[in-house]
Formats: C-alpha cells, sequence, structure tokens
C-alpha cells in the first residue's frame, strides 16, 4: 500500500549537486532514504525531538543518530566529515512523523516508548534533574503544554507557528535538492530552485486552515492573507458526507470519484454549450455542489467517491485561486504549496496548480514541497540551533545512492498501538554544542 | 368638490385587474380577449395625475407566505404614462432561479380639460412631446421561481400571456394580429438550456443576451435611476448611499448567483469580467441540502439565524488553547478552519444541529466571496463592491460577514455595498436590451417607491399567487394580526463582531438573538413617473435633503410612531365616515389600521427596512395606505364644510383687509397665513381645538394672539422687499409660487387673501398644491372650484383667476368680462406631484417645474412643507417660509420654541 513509489521522483533524483551552505556556519549531510513506517526500536539513540501542534495533526520531527545500528535505513547514508572545534558530531537522521491530534495520547505513548524523553534536550551539561525541554510550535504547544508536562514531565518551549513553517520552508528549500516540484497533468517535475533568487516566494501552509506567507528571506516574512476554508474544511466536511473515517480514505475516495454529479458545471446551466465570450468551458464548475439543489436526491443518494472529489476540487481551487491573487498583490512569481491537506495527492495538486495557470494566465506558478507536512516541525527543530543548543553541520548535499523517494509516508494510517506514520527521513548530522 | 367624487383612482378596474393576476395559478387560459380589455379598464383608471395612478392599489400580497409557495413577488415599477396596452417580459434563467421582470403598460388618459390647457399654454408645456419617443408608462413586475420547477414558470407567464405581449412588433403595433413567432428577451444559461422548452410550451423563441451585458446594463439602471439603491451594512447596521453619478464608475460589480462573476464596470456597456469562483450561492444551498434536508434555500437561510457555528468550526482558540495569536492578529474566536472541528470529535452528521452546519456554511461562503471580491477591486484599484445576486437575499448575517471580509483584508481602504434589488440586475438587464422602452432615459427623480400593506410581513418576498381583490387583501390582514403582533415585539440584533486574520469572530452572542425574518429587506412599489422633475429652483439639488426630522434617530422615530399611532383611531373614523360609515368602510378601515400600525411596527424593529426614511416619506406612507384601501379621500367631507364656512366669511375679511394700509395690510396678511395655519387636521393639537368654535371665531383668535416678534421673525426683511423704505418703490416679483397647505380658513382666509394681494401688486401667482388628498390638505383639483367661488366675491381675484384659465368652467359663461382680462396678471394652480403632507423638491410635477422658471419668489406655508420638510432648504430666489408651530417637540427642536409659535422665516436671494 504504502509503495505507491513515483518512479518519477525515482527517476529525477539526481546525484549531488553543489549547495551553497547559505550562511556558512553550518553543515549537515542529508540524504533522502526510503524509511516507511518502520519502528525505531526502542534502544535508539534518539534526540532532538521537535513537534509541531496543530488542529488536526501533531508533526514530529526528531533526530537519531547513525550509530545505532537498529536504524536499519543508516546504511546509505553518508559519512560526515568530522565536527569542527571538538564537539561531538553525531550522524544520523531526522525522522519525521505524524499523529492526529485528537489522538494525542497515542503521541505521548510513542514518544515515552522511544524514550525520547531522556534523550537530553537540556541544555549541555545541565543537571540531571533539571526537567527537559522540546521546542513546539502551533496551537496545540499551548492548548497541550500542561499535558506533556503532567504526563512526560516536559516542557514544551513554544516557537511561533510563523517563524517555523518559514525556517523548514528555506531549509527545504535550500538544503534538499528534491524538494520543490511542479506538478501539471499528472506529470511531476522537479524545480531546482536558484538559492540567490529564492527570495521572495510565497508560502502557503494548509493545515486546518491556511496560511499565506510573503517570505523575503531568511527570517524576513509577512503573513499576507489566509483562509479558513483549508484542510480542516475538507476533512470535517468530508466526515459529515461521507462517513470516512480519515483524512486519507477521504482522498482514497476522491481518486474515483466524478464531480459533474454534483457540481453545476456551465456546460449545466449553458445547456451543455460554452460560455466563450468570457472564456468559460462547458467543463468549467459554475458552482461547487450546485447540482445538489436541482436534484430530488438526498445524501444517501449521492456516492461518497463524487462529494468527495467535488469537495476537493471546490477547495483546492480555492485555495489556488486565493493564493494566486495574493501573490498578484505582490509580485511573487512563485507559490510554494504545502502543509497535510496536499499528501502529495496528485488530484489536488494538480487542481491547485490549474487553478494558479489559469487565474494568473501561466504567470504564476504553482510548486509543492516533498516534506509539504513538516516544515513547522522542522522549523521548531531549526530553532535548537537559533537557541543555540546546538549546531547543525550542514555539509554540503551529498546523495550518494539513487533514493526512492516514495510518497509511501502518506500511506493511509490509522496507526495501531500509536505507531508512527513516518514521512521520508532526511540524513544529517548535528553538532552538539 | 364635484371633481373628487368621480375621481376614479381606486375605481372597481384596480379589482378587475388583480383578479386576473390572480387567474395566474390556474390553468385555464385567460383568453387574450379578457386580457385586453381588463388593461384597457386598468389603464382609463389612471387618472390625469401621475401619483393618482401611482395610488392603486399593489399586487404585493399573495397567500404564499401562508401557502409556501416558491412565487416570488418583488417591487412593482409603475409607468403609468404608457401609450398602449400591452406587456413586455423579459427573463434571467439562471441555475437555482428564474428571474422575470415583466411589464403592463397603461394608456395615458391624462385629463386635457381646458383649464389645464390654458394653463400649460401659459407655462409653455408642449403637450408631452418633449421626447421623441415616449417613456413607457406601466409597471415593472418582479417575480422568481425555482429552476428545477420552470413548470410554474411556464404556468405563469401563460396564464398572464405575457408571451403574447412580449413582442417588439405588437407592441409599437397593438393592432397587429398575434404574432407566432414571438420572441423574448432572456439571459442566463437557461436561456440556452430551455430554449425547446419554451418554443414548445409557449411558442416563443428565446432572444438570448448576453448575462454579463444584463447585469451590468441592470446594475447601473438601478444606481442612476433609483435614489438610495445602494447602501453599506456593518454589524448589522444598514446605511444608504447616494452614489453621485460622476463617481459612479468604475467599480466592481459581484454577482452571487449559483455561482459567482465579478465584474469590473468602467461605465455604459463598458466592462469585463474579471474574476469568479464556483463557491457560491449554490454551494451553499447545495451542500445545506447535504447535511441538513431543508427543502428550500430560505429556509436553510433562516436556520443559520438560530445557529451557533463555534460547535463545527475550527477557531484559532481550539488550536491555541483558549488563547489568541496575536502575533499575527488571530483572536481566540477566528474561524481558522470552516467545519474544522467536525474532524475531530467522533460525532456524525446527525449529532450537529442543522442550524449550526447552516451559519458555518454561510460564513465560510461569504467570507470566502468577501475576500476575493475585495482581492480582484485590489487589483484594478477599484473602491466601490457592488454585491448582488439571489444569494444575499438582504440577509444580515450574510451582509456583515462580506462587508467584514471586504473591510478586514482591505484595511478600510474599500466597501461593500448592497442592492436593494440585487437579485433582479440580469433580469432587468434583459429587460432594457429591449430596444425603445425608454428606460435609458430615466433619472432618479422619476422613481417613486411605495410600501404597500404587505411589506411589513413579507420584507418584500412574497410568495404565491397574488391576491385578487381588496376584499382578499382585507382577509389577509386579518388574518396575520396575530403575526402582526409578532412582528411588533422587536427581537435585539446582536451586533456581529468580527475580527481577525484570515477569519472571522463568531458572533458574540448565540443565534438566538439573531432576529429571525426580519433582517431581510422590505423592497417597495417603484412607481416610474416619466413626468416628475426636479424643482429648478432649488439652488443645490445635489446636497438638498427635504426632511428636517431624521428618522433614522430612533427617538425622533418612537416619538412619530407615538404621534402617529395615538392620531390613528382618529383618522379611521373620519376615514369611514367619509365612506358612508358603512359595514364595508369599517371593515377597510380596520384593515388599514392593522396594516398601518404592521408598518409603524416594522420600522420600529429596523428603521432601516424601507431604505432611507424621512419623515416625509413616512407620512406619505400613510396616505398611500389609506388609498391603498380604497379611502380615496378621508377628509372630503371636513374639507367641504370647512371650505364652506371660510368661503363665508372671506367677503368680509378682504373688506377688513381693504380698510387697512398698505403696511399694516401686509402684517395682517402674514398674521392671517399663520393664525389660519393653526386649521390642521394633522395636529393632535389642533384637532382638540376644532371642538370649542366655529372656524371664523378661532381664526381672529388666533389671530389676535399673534404677538410679534414671532419665534422667527424676518417680517421687517420681508417687509422692505415688499413695500421698500422711504419713497424707493421695490420693484414687485414676477411670479410669486405659493405652496398651500390646509383646505378651508388656511388657504381662504390665510392664503388666499395674500396671493389676491400679491395679484393687485402685479405679481403672477401660481398656487401649488398636492396633486392627490394628504389629510385636509387642499388639493390641486379642489382649488379652482374654490378660487372661483372666492373670485364671487372679489374683482381681483376674478380677474386674475380668468387670466390664469381657472375659470373656464366656472365662470366664463356666465361673465362677460372682458375689461378686466388684459390688466390682470394671472393666477394659476398647479398640482405639485405628491399626495403627501410634505414635499421632496426632488420630484414635483413638470406642471410645478415649468411655473417654478419664471418665480423669483416662493412662498411655502404650513408645517409639513415649510418645517418638517424644506425648512433648511435654500433656493435660486426669494423664498418665506411661513408655519405655526403645532407640535411642541417640534417646536424645542426646530426653533427652540413652544407649541403655537410662529415661524416666518424670509430668505432673500442674495
Amino acid at each position: 500500500m504504502q509503495q505507491t513509489a513515483d518512479q518519477q521522483v525515482h527517476n529525477l533524483i539526481r546525484g549531488a549537486g553543489k549547495a551553497k551552505g547559505e550562511r556558512g556556519r553550518a553543515k549537515m549531510d542529508i540524504v533522502e532514504s526510503k524509511q516507511i513506517s518502520e519502528p525505531i526500536k526502542s534502544e535508539a539513540q534518539i534526540s532532538h525531538l521537535a513537534l509541531d501542534i496543530g488542529g488536526s495533526l501533531i508533526k514530529l520531527v526528531y533526530f537519531s543518530t547513525n550509530s545505532d545500528s537498529s536504524s536499519s535505513s543508516s546504511k546509505d547514508s553518508v559519512a560526515v566529515s568530522s565536527g569542527n572545534e571538538g564537539r561531538p558530531v553525531l550522524e544520523g537522521k531526522l525522522h519525521f512523523a505524524k499523529f492526529e491530534t485528537a489522538k494525542i495520547n497515542d503521541c505521548i505513548d510513542f514518544i515515552r516508548s522511544k524514550q525520547l524523553r531522556l534523550s537530553g534536550f537540556q541544555k549541555h551539561g545541565a543537571p540531571a534533574g533539571e526537567r527537559c525541554t522540546i521546542k513546539a510550535t502551533g496551537g496545540g504547544a499551548y492548548k497541550y503544554a500542561d499535558l506533556f508536562k503532567e504526563k512526560l514531565g516536559i516542557c514544551l518551549d513554544k516557537e511561533d507557528e510563523m517563524d517555523c513553517l518559514v525556517a523548514g520552508s528555506n531549509f527545504l528549500l535550500k538544503a534538499v535538492h528534491t524538494e520543490a516540484f511542479t506538478y501539471m497533468d499528472g506529470q511531476k517535475e522537479f524545480v531546482q530552485i536558484d538559492h540567490d533568487d529564492l527570495y521572495p516566494y510565497m508560502l502557503v501552509n494548509i493545515g486546518s486552515g491556511v496560511s499565506m506567507i510573503k517570505v523575503d528571506g531568511p527570517g524576513k516574512f509577512e503573513r499576507v492573507s489566509g483562509t479558513n476554508v483549508g484542510g480542516g474544511t475538507f476533512w470535517g466536511l468530508g466526515r459529515l458526507l461521507t462517513k470516512c473515517k480519515s483524512f486519507d480514505e477521504l482522498l482514497e475516495l476522491s481518486h474515483r470519484g466524478n464531480n459533474r454529479v454534483i457540481d453545476m458545471l456551465v456546460g449545466d446551466i449553458y445547456g451543455g454549450m460554452d460560455y466563450t465570450k468570457i472564456g468559460l468551458s462547458s467543463t468549467t464548475i459554475a458552482s461547487s455542489f450546485g447540482k445538489a439543489i436541482s436534484d430530488n436526491k438526498e445524501l444517501e443518494d449521492y456516492k461518497p467517491e463524487d462529494i468527495s472529489r467535488s469537495l476537493l476540487r471546490m477547495i483546492s481551487n480555492n485555495i489556488g485561486q486565493i493564493s494566486y491573487l495574493n501573490a498578484l498583490r505582490f509580485g511573487l512569481k512563485r507559490i510554494f504549496f504545502a502543509g497535510f491537506f496536499i499528501r502529495g495527492h496528485a488530484y489536488t495538486m494538480d487542481t491547485i496548480a490549474v487553478a494558479v495557470h489559469f487565474w494568473s494566465k501561466g504567470e504564476a506558478k504553482a510548486m509543492f514541497l516533498k516534506h509539504e507536512g513538516f516544515l513547522g516541525a522542522l522549523g521548531s527543530f531549526m530553532s535548537y540551533e537559533k537557541h543555540g543548543f546546538l549546531n547543525l553541520k550542514v555539509h554540503q548535499l551529498v546523495q550518494q545512492s539513487p533514493v526512492d523517494a516514495s510518497r509511501g509516508g502518506d500511506k493511509i494510517h490509522d496507526p495501531p498501538n500509536g505507531e508512527l506514520n513516518e514521512n521520508q527521513s532526511i540524513d544529517c548530522s548535528i553538532c552538539l554544542s | 368638490m364635484a371633481s373628487l367624487t368621480e375621481d376614479p383612482v381606486l375605481g372597481i378596474n384596480d379589482i378587475k385587474e388583480r383578479e386576473e393576476e390572480n387567474e395566474k395559478g390556474n390553468t385555464q387560459v385567460v383568453k387574450t380577449e379578457e386580457v385586453g380589455q381588463s388593461e384597457r379598464d386598468m389603464a382609463s383608471a389612471t387618472g390625469s395625475s401621475i401619483h393618482r395612478s401611482g395610488s392603486r392599489p399593489q399586487l404585493d400580497l399573495s397567500k404564499a407566505a401562508i401557502q409556501g409557495n416558491f412565487e416570488e413577488r418583488d417591487p412593482t415599477i409603475l409607468l403609468p404614462n404608457q401609450s398602449d396596452d400591452l406587456s413586455h417580459l423579459a427573463l434571467d434563467i439562471g441555475g437555482s432561479l428564474i428571474k422575470l421582470v415583466y411589464f403592463s403598460r397603461h394608456e395615458d388618459q391624462s385629463i386635457d380639460d381646458k383649464r389645464k390647457k390654458t394653463l400649460k399654454e401659459r407655462l409653455g408645456i408642449s403637450n408631452g412631446n418633449r421626447r421623441s419617443y415616449p417613456i413607457l408608462g406601466g409597471r415593472l413586475h418582479f417575480v422568481k421561481f425555482e429552476t428545477n420547477k420552470i413548470n410554474e414558470c411556464l404556468d405563469f407567464i401563460y396564464s398572464k400571456q405575457l408571451h403574447r405581449g412580449g413582442m417588439d412588433a405588437r407592441i409599437w403595433n397593438p393592432d397587429a394580429p398575434t404574432n407566432e413567432n414571438a420572441v423574448i428577451k432572456a439571459t442566463g444559461g437557461g436561456a440556452y438550456k430551455f430554449a425547446d422548452l419554451f418554443k414548445e410550451r409557449l411558442g416563443v423563441s428565446l432572444d438570448k443576451e448576453d448575462e454579463m451585458n444584463c447585469l451590468v446594463s441592470g446594475a447601473n439602471f438601478l444606481l442612476k435611476a433609483i435614489r438610495h439603491e445602494a447602501f453599506t451594512h456593518m454589524e448589522g447596521h444598514k446605511e444608504f448611499v447616494q452614489i453621485d453619478q460622476n463617481e459612479l464608475f468604475p467599480y466592481l460589480l459581484v454577482n452571487i448567483g449559483s455561482g459567482v462573476s465579478m465584474i469590473k464596470v468602467d461605465g455604459d456597456g463598458k466592462f469585463q469580467r474579471i474574476s469568479g469562483t464556483n463557491v457560491g450561492g449554490g454551494t451553499y444551498w447545495g451542500l445545506g441540502r447535504l447535511l441538513t434536508k431543508c427543502k428550500s434555500f430560505d429556509e436553510l437561510l433562516e436556520l443559520s439565524q438560530l445557529g451557533d457555528n463555534r460547535t463545527i468550526d475550527m477557531l484559532v482558540g481550539d488550536i491555541y488553547g483558549g488563547m489568541d495569536y496575536s502575533k499575527i492578529g488571530l483572536s481566540a474566536s477566528t474561524i481558522a478552519s470552516s467545519f474544522g472541528k467536525a474532524i475531530s470529535e467522533n460525532k456524525e452528521l446527525e449529532d450537529y444541529s442543522p442550524e449550526d452546519i447552516s451559519l458555518s456554511l454561510l460564513r465560510m461562503i461569504s467570507y470566502n466571496i468577501g475576500q476575493i471580491s475585495y482581492l480582484n477591486a485590489l487589483r484594478f484599484g477599484l473602491k466601490r463592491i457592488f454585491f448582488g445576486g439571489f444569494f444575499i437575499r438582504g440577509h444580515a448575517y450574510t451582509m456583515d460577514t462580506i462587508s467584514f471580509a471586504v473591510q478586514f483584508w482591505s484595511k478600510g481602504d474599500a466597501q461593500a455595498m448592497f442592492l436593494r434589488h440585487e437579485g433582479f440586475l440580469g433580469a432587468l438587464g434583459a429587460f432594457m436590451s429591449y430596444e425603445k422602452h425608454g428606460l435609458d432615459d430615466l433619472m432618479v427623480h422619476h422613481l417613486v417607491e411605495r410600501f404597500p400593506m404587505g411589506a411589513p410581513y413579507t420584507g418584500g418576498k412574497i410568495h404565491g399567487p397574488p391576491l385578487g381583490d381588496l376584499n382578499e387583501k382585507i382577509s389577509w390582514m386579518e388574518k396575520f394580526v396575530r403575526k402582526g403582533t409578532e412582528i411588533t415585539a422587536p427581537v435585539p440584533m446582536a451586533p456581529t463582531g468580527t475580527t481577525g486574520l484570515g477569519g472571522f469572530e463568531v458572533p458574540s452572542s448565540k443565534g438566538g438573538t439573531l432576529r429571525s425574518d426580519a433582517s431581510a429587506l422590505n423592497i417597495g412599489v417603484l412607481h416610474l413617473v416619466p413626468t416628475l422633475e426636479v424643482f429648478p429652483l432649488l439652488a443645490d439639488p445635489k446636497t438638498y435633503e427635504p426632511n428636517t426630522i431624521d428618522l433614522s434617530d430612533h427617538g425622533e422615530l418612537e416619538y412619530w410612531f407615538t404621534v402617529l399611532s395615538e392620531h390613528l383611531p382618529d383618522l379611521v373614523d373620519k376615514a369611514v365616515a367619509s365612506e358612508g360609515g358603512t359595514d364595508d368602510a369599517k371593515r377597510r378601515g380596520d384593515a388599514f389600521a392593522r396594516a398601518f400600525s404592521a408598518h409603524l411596527a416594522r420600522l420600529m424593529e429596523e428603521p432601516a427596512a424601507y431604505g432611507k426614511l424621512g419623515l416625509a416619506n413616512l407620512l406619505e406612507l400613510r396616505e398611500e395606505c389609506l388609498r391603498e384601501f380604497q379611502f380615496v379621500d378621508a377628509y372630503r367631507s371636513i374639507k367641504q364644510r370647512e371650505n364652506e364656512a371660510s368661503l363665508a366669511v372671506l367677503a368680509d375679511l378682504l373688506m377688513e383687509l381693504d380698510s387697512m394700509t398698505e403696511e399694516t395690510r401686509l402684517l395682517t396678511l402674514i398674521e392671517g397665513v399663520l393664525a389660519a395655519n393653526i386649521f390642521d387636521w394633522g395636529s393632535r393639537a389642533c384637532v382638540d381645538l376644532y371642538h370649542k368654535g366655529t372656524i371664523i371665531e378661532i381664526y381672529r383668535m388666533s389671530r389676535n394672539k399673534m404677538q410679534r416678534p414671532w419665534r422667527v421673525d424676518d417680517f421687517d426683511v420681508f417687509k422692505e422687499r415688499m413695500l421698500g423704505s422711504g419713497d424707493k418703490k421695490p420693484r414687485p416679483h414676477k411670479r410669486a409660487l405659493l405652496f398651500v397647505d390646509n383646505s378651508g380658513a388656511d388657504v381662504i382666509l390665510g392664503m388666499l387673501p395674500l396671493a389676491r394681494e400679491l395679484l393687485r401688486r402685479g405679481t403672477e401667482v401660481v398656487l401649488v398644491a398636492n396633486s392627490l388628498p394628504a389629510l385636509n390638505d387642499v388639493t390641486a383639483m379642489e382649488l379652482p372650484e374654490i378660487v372661483a367661488e372666492a373670485a364671487k366675491h372679489c374683482d381681483i381675484l376674478r380677474r386674475a383667476a380668468e387670466a390664469g384659465g381657472l375659470l373656464v368652467d366656472a365662470m366664463v359663461s356666465t361673465l362677460d368680462d372682458s375689461k378686466g382680462h388684459s390688466s390682470s396678471v394671472p393666477l394659476m394652480v398647479v398640482e405639485n406631484g405628491c399626495g403627501s403632507p410634505c414635499i421632496d423638491l426632488r420630484q414635483v410635477s413638470s406642471e410645478l417645474a415649468a411655473a417654478a422658471k419664471e418665480a423669483d419668489l416662493i412662498i411655502l406655508e404650513g408645517m409639513g412643507r415649510a418645517l418638517h420638510t424644506n425648512f433648511n432648504a435654500r433656493f435660486k430666489c426669494d423664498a418665506l417660509k411661513l408655519a405655526m408651530v403645532k407640535n411642541q417637540r417640534l417646536a424645542e427642536k426646530l426653533i427652540k420654541g413652544n407649541i403655537y409659535n410662529c415661524v416666518c422665516r424670509y430668505e432673500p436671494l442674495s
């Protein structure tokens, strides 16, 4: 199931490309590796956990050392240059995991079971008895602070959500070669971003709601807009309309749906004809769910697949349109879409891309990020560095072996026993300060 | 007064028409002949006065509010000067709704009697041929159907034979045989989709008009021709906006139908569809139906008013544990994700209340539309966004949400505005696409809006078949007494606080405190009166505001509510008596009282319900309401009695005046006007007085009490203008317009002697009186007879009246006095174009406008015309405002004085 490997991606991944370490002070080796839902054994040397607790999902990023033989995927990782200044250098991987916020106890159990809390997030040299703090962002960092304290004895050190999103996005766009891609007509195409030409760009993070952020540089950004019609709307409305048990199930349904059953198309109004004068083809959606009014059909008479499809198109298209209009305001040509709504879902990306393309008449481009869901968590993780707890040692990005950058991490999950759902892990090294 | 009894204003023909309309539900075919006959009858009921026809009862009511039918009836535009009796139909067939605009025309039967002819010649009015083709007279009716019930629409058209009249060919050639190739203008996608159906069922072809084109021409028409068509709506508060024609363009028009179109409008016929969204009214209704099982859009909308979206929407506070995300300005109550809560709980659809779902959906869609609209307006630097289309439906919450989104995202730079005729832009535009309808030429002052009896109940949304006759109307009123009492009890409206980035706050209170139904707009009947004109002597018509009293001040409204309510029983008595006190008259009187009380209650509840409302409008509303229940002239007998009594003593008074010196006489005349103004049935205080003495007694007593200085006393300045100082004899005024007030002593013992003095001094005098009765105000119809009577006692008046053509009927045959004829300046009578105790000088009769052209003195007399309205009006000539204040509150407010204080305000042209 999870092996929905995307050969396209696979083939596109190239060997090492040179990337300039932007700030020059940190290096990190990154290797993308296929690591799907592999439970990390409890003895794994895990450290540096960061959280992004959103309205629907909790995203985790944590680091595990390569020295731990149990980390099976470490074989692809690259030797890391030695740490400087005599500081300990840990080599390993950044792992990504997610839980439903509603099942936060699974997440807590997971952290506990992996002994993450023991992994020394204390400031170096702090007394052992001192309580742990971990970086966290998202609204839940506030909402669940007490719960973490109570259950794990961990203090959540709150990082600003937008800061984290931007930091995560900047990091990914610079450090990971095959991070950004366009998606049109089912064709995924990775885009090499010239680091000197990265800014400004529009970052659209589609979580439960949607934030639109104009990014002008590292740490330089402004939340310019947003919409309350986001992933939560898709899932929420979808649940009510289809009885699906999970977001992914709902998404899966949409694959098989036909929105024409429910949406009112221009052709439905114009008797099958285009409204050519204003450039609307007969298949343009005139009114999402508009057909649901004119029939004597009830909810039960519609197929969940069709409903899901219609809903997905409505929301994707809307986000694409609002994003474009905001990008236009600031003359931004590139719009990166991220957040858990997308989940590498082809149709979603396609719709968003089409909306941006349509409204901008091809002027603006929608791009997507492979680690779309983890920007905040990654940014939160990066904030350790910011606060001097550690230095990420960023080496030249070297990707030695072809990597299956499958979207397997997006598998439908209702994880039993709190098993984590991982996205791709990133091999890297960190240097504890 | 004979003319009054012949007044065909509310003749039986109206009932016929309504009966016919009532047949629309039937599948029976109404024979074309009958239709034609009936419409001709109806047309003949149109009197000489434009407003006369305007006073006809409107057909805006139906039982459907009771029966749950879906035909909606909206404002009717009355176009009374039409010289044809055929109909005209245009359609806008959208994805959800079919909007119909149809037009019935009336024959112009203006009474061109000798007097009018003479007057017109004198005033230089050619007989209505001022245009190359006539503006159509008649009514525009607005009706809508659900598209999935298109058969109802077809039945409706068929039963009214609208398709037969809807042909250009027949309109301009009524005698032509019924054309088999009838063509109806239609727009919207359905014009394509249902073309065959129309052909098959009705034998008509749909002539497709471009949808955007229609929307834009409809919007341009409304924004130009209808005063205060647009309004803003923030936090439950409506504010009407008059948009300067020169600053109208460019604007963004957002039409929210099933989908949403966003159109940049740069001028007439100049526009571009720049954007749109597929999340529109169809989405709300469609999703809403699936989620709530509601059976209609309106039901769904109504549900939303009881909802609390917090149970379904994920708020910032839900994510942040009740905290704000203050750094980016998101408050805890901001909606982070619409329907976002539906994911995290183990609740199923059945566990959510339909009310909450509806509200959540409504906010999501409204806010989204507002946001996208603003972003598009921004692209083109458009500051004004007009929202129209059937999604809005005057729904307060929808408008608030849209306004909030625009306000929020634009940081106040752009403004969301709404249109009172929001749903009919396309249909109206399709109608406009018929050539030669003349609507293009319409100006703001040609339209008069009236609110028929059903308005307070139905908010302009009336379903089902129209009421047939007066009897049905009365029954309807009786049935709705219970509902009426509900309406009387206003429900407080909680302001919708909305803040936050990326979302908006939930209402500060739960839906229970949101008013139901009351938020809907009331749309009145628009009477199109092509002959109305702006009074040419207004110094600045653009800034002119007739009303001195602003009823948007709730205290004022409350006061007038009380005054009018208290006066109501007396008025009903008078009205019933005027119709002979029969059982029928009593029943009508009761119905009138209920209807008018309902109007008042509705306005108390929502002062902006009827648009921008001044006291003048409120008083006119009462008169219209009376006329609606066929009380043609409630004060008829009283007026007659008082006229007779006053005429009886006029000779003595004139003799007394003639014995005075010029200076004393002028003062006495002004005193007389002020004193006689006490005879006012509109004033409670004065009604009490009447029971205590005879007219002449009261008059003399009143005049003797006229102690100068009056509260406002410019008499000396006026006197100097009239008589000069020392040897300097000023040039007399060329022509004076005397706006008269009440019948009886007021006009006969007050204004007529003053007119006589002016005539004596060589000033032409034009008496300006109401076109239609209002309280005991004298009408232009009554004046010639009064003048004729008075002329029997006075040579000056007689010669002037002759010269003015007033005596053509009454006197010329009996008198042969050619001697004085040439030596006198004329005394004329013109109608002012209205039927209210007040006067809005933006809309006066063409007669008055013509008469004003050579006038250099205006005298406004009485509270209604000089105080309640026009107290602050400025003119392009000398103006004298005379009134006795018969109302303590007004006295305090306006002149810081007391009841029975007098106003003599003279404003010379500087």
